[in-house]
């Protein structure tokens, strides 16, 4: 059936690649595009995650999670010549179908399902994004910034930001048993 | 579905359960269907999300991990996900089980992250079910609702909104409208 599966994948180009050779990259993950997408180390990306360098470079820190179906880069040509490349820094959890075309998206912050990011957007440190929420293109959002509900938002001074990342990491962990990882097949 | 293809859309198993050929199921030998079960096209399910949190009790029977255990009558729309919560627990990060029971609807583009769903459930379209969520029997989510992690749903509930909350009853007369027999009869490879 695997290899029924893989014929089923457009035969593009692969785009240039600078992995970490701790990255947990699922089988079924598609990296497209030209310009380069740098993953960081003990970064997990699940199967079925897409992406697209086809309009500006991606950079993903360390320690990231990139669940499944979740579109990062520039998805359409842009408007102006050059794109903002999308950089997303360490620990930065990226849920179930997220969309993710922001400039910056802070250390520790975290996307959830089917929400968007748009493009140029700036998210500050430990930023959340509640479930099929929206950042503008071209907002910017201070640290500890959360949106929920119907594009409420507040800021989270919990204070417990480093428990949060230590479960990130153990959450990496984890998914680093279950998730076998192809790191050849994108290089 | 009138393509007159040699191979029909669906695989039809032993127990009845239709499995679209396009459905994405990763880590099949964790996942337990009970039969006569509709998955569509582009439904992904994470069975290899499993439990790596030892179980405390010793009489829990051994044999195949279960990550997605799924009961009868239930129809999963085109482009659903069912994945199973993670948490913290006593400093291990560990997924479990999610387990769904008979007649369960859920339809395109949700997303389903609960720890339980009772029976003769109807999730609608593009809908979201947090973490942990435990959703009781007879209940209908209602399109585009967000239900919180760690949610309890009583039975009879009708839920909408973002953060999903209780707007309703079901009424007893409703209640025969829930049954999946008849949608599980409709699809397949005609």
């Amino acid at each position: 059936m695997s290899s029924k599966r893989a014929s089923m994948m457009p035969p593009a180009p692969k785009p240039p690649t600078s992995l970490s050779s701790s990255l947990v990259i699922a089988e079924h993950a598609s990296l497209t595009g030209t310009k380069l997408i740098t993953l960081g180390s003990n970064t997990v990306i699940h199967p079925r995650s897409k992406l697209s360098s086809a309009y500006a470079p991606i950079t993903i820190g360390n320690s990231c999670i990139i669940s499944e179906r979740s579109q990062i880069g520039i998805q359409n040509e842009p408007d102006e010549e050059e794109a903002d490349p999308v950089v997303i820094e360490d620990g930065v959890i990226i849920e179930v179908g997220a969309v993710v075309e922001g400039k910056r998206i802070g250390e520790g912050s975290v996307i959830e399902v089917n929400a968007k990011v748009g493009r140029g957007a700036v998210l500050g440190k430990h930023c959340k994004i509640g479930p099929l929420c929206e950042v503008a293109e071209g907002e910017v959002l201070p640290d500890y910034t959360v949106l929920f509900g119907n594009g409420m938002r507040r800021i989270d001074n919990s204070g417990v930001e480093d428990l949060k990342m230590k479960m990130v990491a153990r959450q990496v962990e984890v998914l680093r048993k279950l998730i076998p990882s192809k790191i050849a097949k994108f290089q | 579905m009138s393509k007159k293809s040699v191979k029909g859309e669906y695989i039809e198993t032993d127990t009845g359960n239709k499995v679209s050929r396009r459905s994405q199921i990763i880590g099949t030998t964790n996942i337990i269907l009970g039969g006569k079960t509709v998955i569509q096209a582009e439904v992904i399910i994470r069975g290899d999300l499993l439990r790596t949190y030892p179980t405390s009790t010793a009489g829990e029977k051994q044999g195949n991990p279960v990550a997605v255990a799924i009961g009868r009558y239930c129809f999963f729309s085109r482009g659903c996900e069912l994945r199973p919560p993670g948490k913290l627990y006593k400093g291990q990060f560990s997924h479990y089980p999610l387990k769904i029971t008979d007649h369960v609807f859920i339809g395109p583009g949700s997303i389903v992250e609960a720890a339980l769903i009772g029976s003769h459930v109807n999730i609608g379209a593009n809908c979201v079910v947090g973490k942990f969520a435990i959703i009781k029997d007879y209940v209908r989510i209602l399109d585009g609702t967000v239900v919180p992690p760690n949610m309890v749903i009583p039975s009879f509930s009708i839920v909408a909104g973002r953060p999903g909350r209780v707007v309703g009853e079901i009424a007893e007369g409703e209640v025969d409208g829930m049954d999946l027999r008849e949608v599980y009869r409709a699809v397949g490879n005609h």
